[in-house]
């Protein structure tokens, strides 16, 4: 006589959890993972670092590498392979990442026994990406890796160079069968999958876009590529989807019947800092307003998706971006406003003008600070504005968005010798201190009849006081687990460059109005604001 | 640690003797205004940044401690709790037998500076000293001092007074009861009373939320398809955990020291509890009573016969209580595999050893999660955990098991 440790709860638990299946090569989900705190593991695999000796491995990656470690997320087969030019050994390249490590993490200094464990799963490929032989070599590498370390033959591949290598870099993993997932492998591992990591920019208009994305595309399927853009921190992502979506208050007044306006704000305080060479050729609308403002909006202003998977929210983000429709050149004089920095003051420090920093041509026409004015043409938003504006050398760093509401129908309070009350206004504050913010009016306490505006301010940061993980932790481990959501798809690149492509020519044909300048540490120039008064409104001073 | 000493105090702590729920609602509700300013005109001056602080509240929690020395204790934890848990903590001192007064109430309220963006989290405590006759309507004194429309969490450190009408009270007026296992006095009593408490947000124990850790690195084991077919044909699994030294654990009473553990099995209980429930295994005969509680007994499994082992060790290096080590034995197609966590003190050797390739081995940090951690883990959570309900009954069943062989 048995008796059961488990119950017919816990029974009929299990067996939903193990439904039996009639396909043998797909496992039955792991019965102890159920219930624990983390649903998702990444799996076993090998991460290939292209470009393994430069910076971003060293600020970045190493560093998020090793704090996934420490919370338990990386799996115990997983295997960094990196792969430069630079003549490295296996412990050259281990000391390069934990040099990156004791500089960079959080949890710095990496502790040296777990650090000498996760060591030993790091090696180094030196190679010229231009060469056949080092493909071969690193196919056979992470053969090897595959069966000693049992990396199932899942392979990611970052890469961590200048967007001009990638075509080399792809058709070099093509042609040695390195980009194929295993059931297309020639040769090695038959089974798992191969993803490629690229890095902003996505291009530089939409000729060059369709380029790269053409090139990646010869070589992998789109459910390959993951277009990290570390902007895009998952918190401030599913913040805003929460907000909208998991409360039933906001969602209803979501439409061009309660909403007048909206306005983005991506302000930087700092100026070129260094990337002067990068800057000078990209300017504000291509760096700031093409990937992140333009992302931001559209989850703003999206439909609610069928369900929080990847495609299904990069759908209803690309519908919204195809209702934006391209400007001619004379909405693009009357909808946009560029500007350049001159010398001033912010923060207290005196910031050059924007010509005499390092790297910048004398006479660049490069735009440090743009605002645009656009509409989506659909049906929840339809006549309602949509103002974005993004500048270096502003006086504060906020990335926000703030809606103003329509004003109350009636001055009911006219003839108590009360004006009519300010407009209703929403803000989503994403950085530095998300949070968000409610204005209304409310009555001034006593006799008589005063009207007052109060902010009603919610802050994350005194809700929830725990470390939001670094965009990139978190970037790397849904690459590894599959989840596409936070990364962006080929036709939203696209489509985001066929909005802005217009102004730029505009602007390079002068067609597009002249850039102003305005001082360093003000918000913008006055054509800026003058962009918002001739529609009767103005932007708001985060 | 007294009250009231926290990093930063946003208000003066208000004390009063002799005091009346009344009282105490009302210094609650006036907590957080701010003296009027005047304008030049004498009249208010309204601002649009009233409050010193920004306030957000999440959560009511209510705890019941045995002496004001044990409430020094659980103070002391909120204030690593409030960090992350804005709430309104009342801490209540039940005192037996009549005072001179039926209640004395300590309110403060504590600011912690986070990330250092001068953002502010602020919790309000209470603490409340009850006497006599009024210690025994515990939840009627309660009720008014809770802010409204937030969960409420009952946390009883200690051995909960199972059966006891004003225990009873206060776990229905929660929404979440919060239990230690290793503190019961009767493990089996108290493992089967916590799985018959019904709550609507369920019931957290902070002995299971210790094992979060171990359970990660076990499913962790198993999440690579290849080594997942082993789990059917588990035949062994083995754990160690500690108990301190004879000597120091004549020491117990010196509980701000090292607070004693009465029941340091309950860790592995669970552990094991929920290897069997996820992979079904059913209790088929004890094979033997070990030294010291520990037990062997054989488990029945879909293909295999599993022979448990939970064995107490020796050791002043962790916690009473805290898992050592955990051992899986199974037979593959391909031979033996063998999945290991080891811990030392605060590391942990993790060891697959399977499929005749390379020993797969980390070593991994596993330092003892403190008590606001645990605590705070637990607060997360507002919806029953039906894995740990069936952990919870086996582990239940296995200590009978292990007690009906020592018989």
């Amino acid at each position: 006589m048995t008796t059961r440790v488990e119950d017919e709860h816990a029974t009929s638990m299990r067996d939903r959890g193990q439904r039996p299946t009639h396909d043998d090569r797909q496992p039955r989900p792991n019965p102890l993972r159920e219930g624990l705190r983390l649903e998702r593991m990444a799996e076993p695999c090998t991460m290939v670092i292209c470009g393994a000796t430069g910076d971003l491995t060293e600020r970045k990656l190493a560093p998020a590498l090793y704090n996934c470690l420490l919370g338990g997320f990386l799996p115990p087969e997983f295997t960094v392979v990196g792969f430069a030019r630079r003549d490295l050994d296996d412990q050259a390249f281990r000391d390069h990442l934990l040099q990156g490590i004791n500089k960079f993490s959080r949890n710095r200094p990496a502790k040296p026994a777990i650090w000498e464990s996760f060591a030993r799963g790091i090696e180094y490929h030196r190679g010229d990406f231009d060469d056949p032989v080092a493909y071969v070599e690193l196919e056979r590498r992470l053969d090897r890796i595959d069966r000693d370390r049992g990396t199932a033959g899942n392979r990611l591949f970052y890469l961590a160079v200048p967007p001009a290598l990638y075509p080399e870099i792809v058709n070099q993993l093509d042609r040695a069968g390195l980009a194929a997932p295993g059931d297309r492998r020639r040769s090695g591992s038959k089974r798992g999958w191969t993803r490629v990591i690229v890095e902003k920019p996505f291009g530089s208009d939409l000729e060059s876009a369709r380029t790269l994305n053409r090139e990646l595309a010869e070589v992998f399927d789109e459910q390959q590529v993951y277009r990290i853009d570390h902007y895009l921190g998952k918190e401030t992502v599913q913040n805003l989807a929460v907000f909208r979506f998991g409360n039933g208050l906001f969602e209803p007044i979501w439409n061009r019947r309660y909403i007048d306006s909206v306005q983005i704000t991506v302000a930087e305080t700092v100026g070129v800092e260094g990337r002067g060479e990068f800057y000078d050729a990209t300017g504000a609308l291509r760096d700031i307003v093409q990937g992140h403002a333009l992302q931001l909006m559209a989850m703003f202003a999206m439909d609610p998706p069928v369900e929080f998977h990847a495609d299904d929210l990069r759908d209803e983000k690309l519908k919204v971006l195809r209702g934006v429709k391209p400007m001619s050149p004379a909405d693009v004089a009357t909808n946009t406003v560029r500007g350049q920095y001159v010398s001033g003051w912010v923060e207290g420090d005196k910031v050059a003008s924007y010509r005499d920093a390092p790297e910048i041509t004398p006479d660049s026409q490069t735009e440090t600070f743009v605002a645009l004015k656009l509409g989506i043409d659909s049906w929840r938003w339809a006549g309602v504005p949509f103002y974005l504006r993004s500048g270096k050398a502003l006086p504060s760093r906020v990335t926000e968005i703030s809606v103003r509401f329509k004003q109350a129908p009636l001055a009911l309070f006219a003839r108590a010798g009360v004006p009519q009350i300010e407009p209703n206004v929403l803000a989503i504050r994403v950085q530095p201190d998300e949070g968000i913010l409610l204005r209304f009016g409310a009555k001034v306490p006593g006799q008589g009849l005063q009207i007052r505006n109060v902010n009603m301010d919610f802050r994350y940061g005194s809700s929830f006081a725990v470390d939001s993980p670094d965009a990139y932790e978190t970037l790397l481990l849904d690459a590894m687990v599959g989840d596409a959501s936070l990364f962006t798809r080929d036709d939203e690149v696209e489509r985001a460059w066929e909005i802005l492509d217009p102004i730029l020519d505009a602007w390079q044909a002068g067609q597009g109005g002249p850039l102003h300048f305005y001082g360093a540490g003000t918000w913008g120039p006055p054509a800026a604001d003058e962009l918002l008064e001739r529609d009767g409104r103005a932007w708001r001073r985060p | 640690m007294r009250f009231g000493e926290a990093e930063s105090l946003a208000t003066p702590m208000w004390e009063e003797r002799g005091t009346s729920v009344r009282a105490i609602a009302g210094h609650l509700a006036s907590l957080w205004d701010v003296p009027a300013e005047l304008d030049d005109g004498g009249d208010p001056l309204v601002t649009e940044k009233g409050l010193p602080h920004a306030r957000a509240s999440v959560l009511n929690l209510i705890v019941t401690v045995v002496d004001e020395a044990a409430a020094d204790r659980v103070v002391h934890t909120l204030v690593g709790l409030g960090v992350r848990h804005p709430s309104r903590a009342i801490v209540l001192v039940p005192q037996q037998g009549a005072g001179t007064a039926p209640m004395d109430a300590r309110i403060s309220t504590h600011c912690n500076e986070v990330s250092g963006g001068g953002d502010r989290v602020c919790y309000e405590e209470v603490v409340l000293t009850v006497r006599g006759e009024a210690a025994e309507h515990l939840s009627g004194i309660v009720a008014p001092l809770l802010i409204h429309d937030l969960p409420t969490h009952i946390w009883w450190p200690g051995d909960p007074p199972w059966g006891d009408p004003v225990f009873d009270q206060l776990v229905e007026m929660g929404d979440r009861v919060i239990v230690d296992s290793a503190d019961f006095s009767d493990l089996l009593s108290g493992l089967r009373r916590t799985s018959n408490l019904r709550r609507r947000s369920g019931v957290g124990d902070l002995s299971w939320e210790r094992l979060a850790w171990w359970q990660e690195l076990t499913a962790q084991f198993f999440d690579a398809p290849r080594f997942r077919r082993y789990l059917p044909n588990l035949s062994r699994l083995a754990i160690r955990y500690a108990v301190p030294p004879r000597a120091s654990r004549r020491h117990d009473e010196e509980e701000e020291v090292a607070p004693g553990v009465p029941a340091p099995m309950a860790q592995a209980l669970l552990y094991a509890g929920w290897i069997a429930t996820r992979l079904g295994w059913r209790r088929h005969r004890t094979l033997e009573p070990l030294a010291d509680g520990g037990f062997r007994l054989r488990l029945e499994g879909r293909h295999e016969m599993i022979d448990l082992l939970i064995e107490p060790t020796t050791t002043d290096e962790v916690r009473p209580g805290e898992l050592l080590s955990v051992r899986l034995r199974s037979l593959g197609e391909t031979g033996a595999a063998e999945f290991i966590v080891d811990r030392d003190r605060d590391d942990a050797v993790v060891a697959t050893n399977a499929d005749g390739m390379t020993a797969l081995l980390r070593l991994l940090s596993m330092a003892s999660p403190r008590e606001p951690e645990l605590l705070s883990s637990q607060l997360t959570m507002d919806v029953a955990d039906p894995v740990y309900e069936d952990a919870l009954r086996a582990a239940a069943i296995l200590l009978a098991s292990s007690r009906e062989a020592a018989a």
